[in-house]
């Protein structure tokens, strides 16, 4: 059998109208890099790639079922007095982890976390991680960064910085953040916070958790998240 | 749930391939699952789809990677090990994919197996797709953004081209194999 320009049309047509392509066996290397070329370029299609909404659903729905399961199973390691209350906060538990980080340094100004389970969630053995000079940080733009487990943002208003989680409260994606909106976008499903960390207004029937605080500090001009 | 001691230890078979589980650090809770998957779901999710092109596909193998992924990690895995980890089953995972096509290795032709994952994937995805183009020949590089970045169907792309539609699918074949020997030249 060879491969030729009908068939390979065929699995291009599948990927353009994102069906699953018919699993047949290809006759050499060329016609399975042929294949692997077409997906790369469809998933470089403006707009493609992105996660939906009811699949994101479906597997927090998986993911919590599992652990629900393992965690009804006897395991040494485990603390059981916190698990009961981690398990149950789908997107929440994110936040609530995050939050739990600490309470940020200079953060007296914030709100506190609206949602009670956004608060309890507890971190440990964490410890301090230098992330950015705080000279790099310009005034009042949020800067993202990335340390060990946790994506935030650093937010520096005179002597002062404080750390959000750049986990969007809904379902977890990564946000963005718009110098020209002057707010945090999540590219899912275009929930947007404010600089504050709270949700924009009216967006959702059931309003989203704020993003929690992360702990902050600055040692010898270096801003240094706490984390995991 | 599996009750035996394999469930919890330090290795994931994936049809021959082992991929080690990393070594805890620290005693930590269940909530490491939670979280890794809500920190992780979707750079998971567009690194996969950019590799197979179609949601079902990237849907499937998502879920197929984190459903791996919980059932045999322990407990207390530290975040930061869990995260390289999930991309590792994610190429294992993606290996096994293309076999069902290829029996050879697949995982060898895939010339981004062995390099670290980008954080965010989808800008990554567009730029190699430019670099990728700008290796071929005008007429191949024309076809292809057609068909892919404009969405033109072959009845659209044959007017476009003035071309006959047996001949679009030709050029398309010619182009994508081309392009697919430059990615697999390139190391």
């Amino acid at each position: 059998m060879n491969d030729d320009p009908e068939q390979l049309d065929k699995y291009v047509e599948d990927l353009l109208q994102d069906r699953k392509p018919e699993r047949t066996p290809l006759p050499d290397e060329d016609a399975l890099r042929a294949r692997q070329t077409a997906a790369m370029l469809r998933a470089a299609k403006p707009g493609a790639g992105l996660p939906s909404k009811e699949f994101l659903e479906r597997m927090q729905g998986s993911i919590r079922d599992l652990v629900d399961e393992r965690s009804a199973r006897p395991q040494p390691a485990a603390r059981p007095s916190r698990r009961a209350l981690l398990i149950t906060g789908g997107a929440g538990v994110a936040a609530g982890i995050a939050a739990g980080v600490a309470a940020a340094v200079g953060l007296d100004r914030l709100p506190k976390p609206s949602a009670p389970s956004s608060s309890q969630a507890l971190v440990e053995n964490g410890s301090w991680k230098p992330v950015k000079a705080v000279a790099d940080l310009p005034e009042g733009t949020p800067v993202a960064f990335r340390s060990g487990a946790i994506e935030g943002f650093l937010i520096r208003n005179g002597d002062e910085v404080r750390g959000l989680s750049a986990v969007c409260t809904h379902m977890g994606c990564i946000l963005n953040y718009s110098k020209l909106r002057s707010k945090f976008e999540c590219p899912c499903h275009g929930a947007t916070f404010e600089i504050t960390g709270l949700p924009t207004r009216d967006q959702y029937d059931t309003p989203l958790p704020r993003l929690p605080s992360l702990s902050v500090r600055i040692q010898r001009g270096q801003v240094e998240v706490y984390t995991v | 749930m599996r009750e035996d001691e394999s469930a919890t230890t330090a290795a994931f078979a994936s049809r021959g391939k082992v991929v080690p589980l990393p070594r805890a650090d620290a005693p930590q809770d269940l909530n490491h699952l939670t979280w890794a998957y809500q920190t992780h779901v979707t750079a998971i999710y567009q690194y996969i789809y950019n590799r197979v092109g179609n949601r079902p596909d990237a849907e499937d193998l998502t879920a197929q990677v984190f459903m791996k992924a919980i059932n045999s990690m322990r407990s207390d895995v530290s975040v930061p090990e869990l995260r390289s980890w999930l991309y590792r089953v994610a190429q294992t995972t993606l290996a096994d994919h293309w076999r069902e096509y290829y029996a050879e290795d697949a995982a060898e032709l895939d010339d981004d197996v062995t390099r670290p994952p980008a954080a965010r994937e989808n800008p990554e995805a567009v730029q190699r797709v430019d670099a990728l183009l700008a290796t071929l020949p005008e007429s191949y590089r024309r076809v292809l953004e057609l068909r892919f970045l404009r969405g033109y169907s072959v009845r659209e792309t044959a007017q476009e081209l003035d071309l006959s539609e047996t001949n679009v699918k030709v050029l398309q074949f010619r182009a994508l194999n081309r392009a697919g020997r430059e990615r697999g030249g390139r190391s």
